[in-house]
């Protein structure tokens, strides 16, 4: 799979998800149609986004995606067409949901391959190979997680885990129970 | 010979464990059904929190996709607790969605009147407890790490996951050690204690590790604040605080609602008092920190790191950016902060202890802005008002709520306009988090009582002395 566009570059750090996804829309109960909620309450980041609307890449500050656990803010990520999300450090909870989304996280912490990125109009991001190329050229190398990789390249989140459910009440059938 | 083995008691009777273990480690050892590629483990989960604001969504996948089936009903603990009761047709439409959902599932339910916020009201019922794995779809959820259990907040679809398969896809974190020493003194809370931690590890020091809490200050800090100590872990980036279940915790959970009575639960708690991190157990590393040496601590920024003991000023070095958004000076001294409103609520400072302390600064004196107390849960507003509490907010002329999250974040019942201050008991000072432009200063429900009266960032000793009665009549003598 490959991930190819524009970049959007946030500059800034700990970018949290009140600000990708305001609280005021969490009285939503569907998971559509986000895109149009995404930074509304930071027109900053709004402006540049709309800027370079066709962007599918969001370059961003360390620990992106803090505080609170709303997916909210990865499905308004996605929804406006995200597809990867770049950045030296991700928030836990933020992190996991990019993968159960599709979104790719890109952790690039060498200062020096982050900066390339940053500076890039256009960016490559090979998932299979976990290889981000500028003008056709390797860039900057990043881990993925093995098992998560395969919900980002074939999706199958809740697919997967319903395999495990005979294995997980046999194993719990098992145990000793220590709640009450 | 080597490392001695010991046959420790619990999940696996007679199990043999080598010596080192921490409390986290023995918690998520008796949870991995299967260890998975990556370094992944498939993680059993006992307890999920369902809440209205991301719970629909999952529960919609799996009714759609799984013919509606949940892998233990019993497991799960649904409240409405976000907005409730409903402030319009959406946020009706989704209670009534968690609520038909609990309903058709026979899920333990929770909602208007018998309800609050979750992280409050779970440990209330006795829903939660040492040795248990627990998440919810709201960062919060390692509050609930104050009785010993791994619990963490997780995004809808790993709730979702938990609901359809009992169990999450984790990598075993690491764990750091925070050793508090001494007692906090006379003026520092937990609170306080909190924030000097993330302001310690940094506002993203702790990601990707669970907090251990140690030493003599946590054994003497009742459950109520243990609760407000790990509320806000995940302010440090950590999945979650944890601290050793002990009597105090045994005797929080006996004879709440959710827990046995008798025999049954003693063997729980036999088994609870073994949850103990190891003499030699290993860390990532450990924090040594000092509880008398901390002092009243209020945030001046956009995240809670950017905090500061409330003798001091906005730091020199502040982030112009947080500045700006702050509207605030740097060198300025943080009690010359005028402030617009405040709020005592969340699910980190609105528990009943919360509600005395805030009250004893209240009783006879008068609030200089609009000021609004939120109880963290039904149960905890009907304590209030049998202690007369509700008088004394009311008498000095604070709002006196149902139970909510209310404000805390921009959803109900005191939202701020665009560049009014508030002085709050609540988690997060981000930017917009209170409402659009709105600008929020973290602080303990007794700081936020004061500064309600004085209109000013204050701490009670700079309240004027309340008259007798007897001194108010001799001075009109």
């Amino acid at each position: 799979m490959i991930v190819a566009g524009g970049v959007v570059v946030l500059d800034h750090a700990n970018i949290d998800t009140d600000q990708m996804f305001p609280g005021k829309y969490l009285t939503l109960i569907s998971r559509q149609g986000f895109g149009k909620y995404l930074f509304e309450g930071a027109p900053q980041f709004l402006k540049q986004l709309e800027a370079h609307r066709d962007a599918k890449i969001l370059v961003a500050g360390e620990n992106i995606g803090c505080g609170s656990s709303r997916e909210h803010a990865v499905w308004a990520l996605a929804d406006w067409g995200f597809r990867a999300v770049i950045a030296p450090s991700f928030a836990r909870i933020f992190h996991e949901n990019c993968y159960t989304n599709g979104v790719v996280p890109v952790l690039i912490e060498d200062r020096a391959a982050f900066e390339q990125c940053r500076s890039a109009k256009q960016l490559e991001i090979d998932v299979d190979e976990q290889v981000v190329r500028k003008d056709g050229t390797d860039i900057a190398r990043f881990d993925l997680d093995p098992l998560r990789k395969e919900f980002i390249l074939h999706g199958g989140f809740y697919d997967y885990l319903a395999t495990k459910i005979d294995a997980v009440k046999e194993w719990a059938a098992k145990r000793t129970s220590t709640v009450g | 010979m080597g490392t001695p083995r010991v046959s420790v008691g619990g999940a696996e009777p007679g199990a043999e464990r080598l010596l080192n273990k921490t409390l986290f480690d023995k918690v998520w050892e008796s949870h991995v059904v299967e260890e998975l590629p990556g370094g992944n483990a498939l993680l059993y989960i006992d307890r999920i929190i369902a809440i209205e604001i991301t719970t629909p969504q999952p529960a919609a996948e799996i009714a759609e996709r799984f013919g509606d089936r949940l892998f233990d009903p019993a497991a799960i603990v649904a409240i409405n607790d976000h907005v409730s009761p409903a402030k319009d047709t959406e946020t009706a439409v989704q209670a009534n969605a968690l609520r038909q959902w609990a309903k058709r599932h026979g899920v333990a339910f929770y909602d208007v009147g018998n309800n609050g916020i979750c992280h409050v009201v779970t440990p209330e019922r006795g829903y939660v407890e040492p040795g248990i794995t627990l998440i919810c779809g709201d960062s919060h959820t390692c509050t609930h790490g104050a009785f010993g259990a791994f619990a963490q907040g997780v995004g809808s679809s790993v709730q979702g996951g938990a609901m359809l398969a009992g169990c999450i896809i984790q990598q075993k974190p690491k764990v750091i050690r925070i050793n508090v020493s001494g007692y906090l003194q006379k003026g520092a809370t937990a609170k306080d204690l909190a924030l000097t931690v993330i302001a310690t590890l940094g506002f993203k020091g702790g990601t990707g590790c669970v907090l251990e809490y140690h030493g003599e200050a946590i054994r003497a800090l009742s459950m109520e604040e243990r609760m407000t100590l790990c509320n806000m872990a995940i302010e440090a980036g950590a999945s979650t605080g944890m601290i050793e279940p002990d009597e105090t915790t045994i005797e929080y959970l006996r004879g709440r609602e959710a827990q046995p009575k008798g025999d049954a639960f003693e063997k729980k708690a036999a088994y609870w008092r073994t949850l103990r991190a190891d003499l030699d157990a290993r860390y990532e590393r450990t924090v040594e920190i000092d509880a008398s040496a901390i002092r009243t601590v209020v945030s001046w920024g956009t995240n809670p790191g950017e905090s500061v003991p409330i003798d001091g000023r906005v730091p020199l070095d502040a982030d112009p950016d947080s500045l700006a958004y702050m509207g605030l000076q740097a060198g300025t001294p943080m009690r010359e902060i005028a402030v617009d409103q405040a709020f005592i609520g969340s699910c980190t400072n609105a528990r009943i202890s919360d509600l005395r302390a805030a009250a004893a600064i209240f009783k006879g004196r008068k609030v200089a802005v609009p000021t609004i107390v939120t109880p963290g849960s039904q149960a905890v507003k009907r304590q209030a008002e049998r202690e007369g509490l509700h008088d004394v907010f009311q008498d000095a002329g604070a709002l006196w709520t149902h139970s909510s999250c209310g404000p805390c974040l921009g959803m109900s019942m005191g939202i701020v306009a665009p560049g009014m201050r508030v002085i709050s008991s609540t988690n997060r000072n981000f930017r917009n988090r209170m409402g659009q432009g709105g600008r929020v200063h973290l602080a303990t429900p007794v700081v936020v009582a004061a500064s309600a009266i004085l209109g000013r960032i204050a701490t009670p000793d700079e309240l004027p002395p309340l008259q007798t009665r007897e001194a108010a009549v001799r001075g009109a003598a």
